[in-house]
C-alpha cells in the first residue's frame, strides 16, 4: 500500500512537470502547478506515514525511506516558497527532481518491502535524520532556484528574450533574494542536524560520516559568509549552490 | 432607432484640429448630457483621448442627426467647414463595429494598447451618470466592453512592448522584480534618457541621479524629475548605488569603460547592474556587457526588441477582426 502512495506521487509529479512545461512553452503560467504538487505532497505524507507506523519512528532507515522523506522536504519547501514569491514556475523544475528522488526510492531493492520497528531508537538521532533531511529539502531548492537563474541569466545576457520561459522566469533579484533564504534555512536546520549527530549516541563507524556532514556544512558556511560579508555574483552563487549540492549528495551517497 | 459614430481621430486629423475638439475627462458627462440637449438624439456617449473625440449617437434619422451634430460642433469649435473633412460617419452595424474596434486598440496610434479601454469606459461611465444612456447604447458599450476583454485574452495583441523606452522598463522589472528599491542614473540629459527614466519613475523606481557635462541641464532635469544632479566627474562615485543606467550622450566615443564598472564591483558586492544605452555612437564599451553581473541593452537590441513585438501586435489583426465579426454576428445588438 506505502508503495502505491509513493507512486502515485511520483506519477502527479510528472503530470503536474509536463502541464507546467507545456504552459511555459505556450507562453503562459501554468496556475496548476502547486495544486499538482499539493496532491504529491498528500501522497508523499500518506507514505511516509505509514513507513512511519511501521517502523515506529521517524521513516529514515533505508535509503528509499531518505529519497522518499527528501522529496517530501523538496515539496514542502516549494509549496510554502514558491507562491509566496510569486514563482510558481519553481515547481516545473522542482517536479522533474522529485520525478528523479521518487523513481530511484521505487527501483527494486531501494526500499525495504517489509519494514521492521526501529529498536533502540533515540530523539537525538530521530532530531538529526529529520532536521538533515529537511535542510537537504531547503538546499535542493536553492539548487532549483539557482539552475532558474541561470537559465534566466544566460538569456538575459545573449538577449534570447522571445520564449515562453523567458516570460515566466521569476525576476533576477526575486530568484537571488529566495535562493538566499533557502540557502540560509538548509544551513540552520543542517546546523541543528549536526549538533543532534553529536548528541547521539554513535561508535566509530559514524566518523567518514561525521567527517563528510561537517565538510558539507563548511562547504555551505563559507558560501554563506562569502555572500555576506564580501558578495558575490548571481552566476556564481547559482553555480556554487548547484555545485554544492550535488556534491553533498555524492558524498553521502557513498559514505 | 439608428445607432450612430461620428469623430475624427489621428488619422483623420492633425493635433491642431483634435485638439480643438478634445474634451476633458471631467466635462465627458455634461458633454454627453449637452450633445442630447443641442442636437435632438435619444442617448449619447462622447470618447475623447489624445489621438480620438467620437460621438456615440442613437436618433431616428442619422442624415439630421449627423447634420445637427457637425453644426453644433462646427459653431463650438469655431472651425466650421473646416472640420467637416475630418469626420468620419459610420451607421448601425459599422457603429458598433467600429466601437469594438477601438476599445480593442486596433484603432489606436499605437496598436493594442491597453489605455483605451480605459478611457471608454470611464467616458460611457460619465455619460451613463449624466443620464445621457438608454437602453441601444447601454447594451452596445457593455457588449463592446465584453468583445475588447476577449479580443485581448484570446489573442497576443498586448503583448510585448513596442517603443523602445516600454522594452527597457520591461526588461529593468525582468531583473529586479518591482523597481521600487531600485536606483537609476542617467548619463546625458537628452529626451530619450528623460522619457525612459520618466517611465522607469512611474513605475517606482526609488531615486533618479542625474549627471551631465552642462551641470546646469543635469540640475534642471533633476530638479524636473524630483531627483538628484551629480557632476560629471562624479559619475563613477554614484555608479556603486545604482542599479539601472541610462546613458545618452552626445559624446564621439564610449564613456563608460569595463575599467570603470570594475572598479565599482566589490563596492557594489556584485548586484545585478542594468545598462540601457540610447546613444550613437555608443557611450558604453561593449566589453562592459562582458562582465558578469552586468545587463547591457544598446538601441539597436531594444530597437529590434520592439520591432519585433510591434510585428506580432500586427499579425494578430485578422484574428482580432474575426473575432470581433463573430460575437457581433451573436449579439444582435439594438440600433444596428
Amino acid at each position: 500500500m506505502d508503495r502505491w502512495f509513493l507512486i502515485t506521487s511520483t506519477l502527479l509529479a510528472i503530470i503536474g512537470g509536463a502541464w507546467g512545461m507545456v504552459s511555459v512553452h505556450r507562453g503562459r503560467r501554468s496556475r496548476w502547478t502547486v495544486v499538482w504538487m499539493v496532491g504529491v505532497l498528500i501522497c508523499q505524507l500518506a507514505f511516509l506515514s505509514i513507513r512511519g507506523e511501521l517502523r515506529g519512528a521517524c521513516p529514515l532507515s533505508d535509503r528509499g525511506e531518505i529519497l522518499a522523506f527528501l522529496s517530501w522536504s523538496l515539496t514542502l519547501f516549494y509549496i510554502l516558497v514558491g507562491p509566496a514569491y510569486r514563482i510558481s514556475l519553481l515547481g516545473v523544475f522542482t517536479a522533474p527532481v522529485v520525478v528523479v528522488f521518487q523513481t530511484l526510492a521505487l527501483l527494486p531493492g531501494t526500499l525495504e518491502m517489509n519494514p521492521g520497528k526501529v529498536i533502540g531508537g533515540n530523539p537525538w538521532h530521530e532530531t538529526h535524520s529529520a532536521t538533515s533531511v529537511l535542510a537537504y529539502g531547503a538546499l535542493a531548492l536553492a539548487a532549483v532556484a539557482g539552475v532558474m537563474f541561470l537559465v534566466l541569466d544566460r538569456q538575459l545576457k545573449e538577449h534570447h528574450l522571445k520564449s515562453g520561459l523567458f516570460r515566466n522566469l521569476p525576476p533576477v533579484r526575486e530568484l537571488l533574494i529566495s535562493l538566499e533564504r533557502l540557502l540560509w534555512l538548509g544551513g540552520v536546520l543542517l546546523t541543528i542536524g549536526i549538533l543532534a549527530g553529536f548528541l547521539m549516541p554513535h561508535d566509530k563507524s559514524a566518523l567518514g560520516h561525521l567527517i563528510a556532514a561537517l565538510a558539507v556544512w563548511t562547504g555551505y558556511a563559507v558560501l554563506l559568509a562569502v555572500k555576506s560579508v564580501r558578495g558575490l555574483t548571481g552566476r556564481r552563487l547559482s553555480l556554487l549552490t548547484v555545485a554544492l549540492f550535488i556534491l553533498s549528495l555524492g558524498v553521502f551517497a557513498f559514505v | 432607432m439608428e445607432l450612430l459614430c461620428l469623430g475624427l481621430n489621428h488619422k483623420t486629423a492633425p493635433v491642431e484640429v483634435r485638439e480643438r475638439f478634445a474634451v476633458g475627462a471631467n466635462k465627458l458627462g455634461e458633454s454627453a448630457h449637452e450633445l442630447i440637449a443641442t442636437t435632438g438624439v435619444t442617448e449619447g456617449v462622447v470618447i475623447s483621448t489624445c489621438n480620438r473625440t467620437e460621438f456615440y449617437l442613437v436618433a431616428p434619422d442619422a442624415r439630421e442627426a449627423f447634420r445637427r451634430l457637425e453644426s453644433h460642433l462646427a459653431e463650438k469649435t469655431a472651425l466650421y467647414d473646416h472640420a467637416t473633412p475630418h469626420f468620419y460617419r459610420m451607421e448601425k452595424s459599422h457603429a458598433a463595429r467600429h466601437l469594438c474596434r477601438v476599445v480593442s486598440g486596433l484603432d489606436s496610434m499605437m496598436l493594442g494598447e491597453t489605455e483605451i479601454f480605459g478611457q471608454v469606459k470611464q467616458a460611457y461611465q460619465a455619460a451613463l451618470e449624466a443620464g445621457a444612456t438608454a437602453g441601444v447604447l447601454n447594451r452596445v458599450f457593455q457588449r463592446a466592453f465584453g468583445v475588447g476583454k476577449k479580443v485581448r485574452t484570446e489573442t497576443s495583441i498586448q503583448e510585448g512592448s513596442t517603443s523602445v523606452g516600454n522594452v527597457a522598463v520591461d526588461l529593468a522589472e525582468k531583473i529586479f522584480g518591482h523597481l521600487k528599491n531600485s536606483e537609476v542614473m542617467i548619463l546625458g540629459a537628452g529626451e530619450m534618457s528623460r522619457i525612459t527614466a520618466q517611465s522607469l519613475v512611474s513605475r517606482g523606481a526609488r531615486s533618479i541621479f542625474v549627471s551631465n557635462r552642462s551641470f546646469d541641464r543635469a540640475v534642471e532635469l533633476a530638479s524636473e524629475m524630483g531627483g538628484h544632479a551629480v557632476r560629471f566627474d562624479d559619475w563613477q562615485r554614484v555608479l556603486e548605488r545604482v542599479d539601472i543606467v541610462i546613458s545618452s550622450t552626445g559624446s564621439p566615443h564610449a564613456i563608460v569603460h569595463r575599467a570603470d564598472v570594475e572598479k565599482a564591483r566589490r563596492a557594489r558586492k556584485y548586484r545585478p547592474l542594468f545598462f540601457i544605452d540610447i546613444a550613437v555612437p555608443r557611450d558604453i564599451d561593449p566589453a562592459v556587457g562582458e562582465i558578469e553581473e552586468v545587463y547591457l541593452y544598446d538601441i539597436d537590441t531594444l530597437e529590434q526588441l520592439a520591432g519585433e513585438a510591434r510585428e506580432k501586435r500586427l499579425k494578430q489583426i485578422e484574428e482580432c477582426e474575426r473575432i470581433i465579426d463573430t460575437e457581433l454576428a451573436k449579439l444582435n445588438l439594438p440600433g444596428t
